[in-house]
């Protein structure tokens, strides 16, 4: 037990610097990525005019195309993983095209006994046809509130941006869990104090 | 537990905000504040702090941005946040770039060394 708390004392201390490290790595990319957004934004104003690249343009209502999913871990690590919502709006697209496929096939082949089954079976794919319609006009790309014909600046300060939100996720992950070894190595050190101090008294 | 679709809220000076709003993360609609705020030279630091904690306070929210030398004049309040969710990432500005030294997060990890440590 004795010989058992320095070595897991010095593993964590190793993990927390390999964390750290970690850490000023994505920072790093982070903080050159945030730069590169701001330098391609500052080119398409150059291009567009102060007031096309400004507050101003923002539209009045926005709907979020990334979120972030949290969970919590057992140590009290939070982790953070970054979704698109373009993605998902591409997979119900693709299933309800499938969908209607499969549905035209077998409503072929349906008997007059089944008719009303057929009628339900037209209401559902309406409605499915309506949500994905409905969505794709909410969720709108951000380059269209500068304008239809935007410079290819704007769009890479976009892409640029979109990684930095990616990394951001990692970076709050990376945090957390850093956060997490810093009140482990204290308890720990504590426990190894508390076991010494005795030994000391008695001495 | 897992929490599903949480946004990202950002506090920052007009081209950070375009630029987080370009990348997707902005909400705006009639039923619910918006999840930036956008600083400008005229903003008040009470404004920025009020801000900072209705985002602390809404369960919707993951990861809070904001800029460093915001950041700077709301310290007392990020240094009173200890919850691991929403976590709170501070980026840079074109006017002042990112110090290390004086993020919370590593100030936080940093304070934990002393001589007696490496005994």
């Amino acid at each position: 037990m004795g010989v058992d708390q320095p070595l897991r004392l010095d593993e964590r201390l190793l993990l927390f610097m390999d964390q750290l490290e970690a850490l000023e790595e994505k920072r790093h990319k982070l903080n050159s990525l945030i730069e590169e957004g701001w330098f391609s934004i500052a080119k398409a104003r150059y291009s567009m005019g102060n007031k096309q690249v400004s507050a101003l343009q923002y539209a009045s209502e926005m709907e979020p195309l990334v979120c972030v999913e949290t969970s919590v871990l057992e140590g009290g690590t939070a982790e953070f993983k970054c979704e698109r919502k373009e993605n998902k709006i591409e997979e119900v697209k693709n299933n309800t095209i499938e969908d209607i496929g499969a549905k035209e096939t077998g409503l072929r082949r349906r008997t007059n006994a089944n008719q009303k089954g057929v009628k339900e079976e037209e209401q559902e794919r309406d409605q499915v046809n309506s949500k994905a319609e409905s969505s794709t006009p909410e969720h709108r790309d951000p380059l269209k509130w500068f304008g239809i014909l935007v410079p290819q600046n704007l769009k890479q300060a976009q892409s640029a941006f979109k990684e930095v939100i990616t990394l951001s996720a990692e970076i709050a992950s990376l945090q957390s869990a850093i956060l997490a070894t810093r009140k482990e190595m204290q308890a720990q050190k504590k426990e190894k104090q508390e076991k010494t101090q005795p030994e000391v008294k008695k001495q | 537990m897992p929490g599903r679709g949480k946004l990202i809220a950002v506090i920052g000076d007009e081209d950070t905000c375009t630029g987080f709003l370009l990348g997707g993360i902005g909400e705006l609609n009639k039923n619910r504040k918006p999840n930036f705020l956008v600083v400008e030279k005229d903003t008040s630091v009470t404004e920025i702090e009020e801000t900072f904690k209705s985002f602390l306070a809404r369960s919707d929210i993951g990861i809070i941005l904001i800029n460093q030398f915001i950041a700077e004049m709301i310290r007392h309040a990020i240094d009173a946040h200890m919850e691991s969710i929403p976590a709170v990432l501070e980026i840079p500005s074109k006017e002042h770039p990112y110090d290390a030294s004086k993020d919370s997060i590593l100030r936080r990890a940093k304070g934990m060394f002393s001589a007696e440590d490496f005994r």
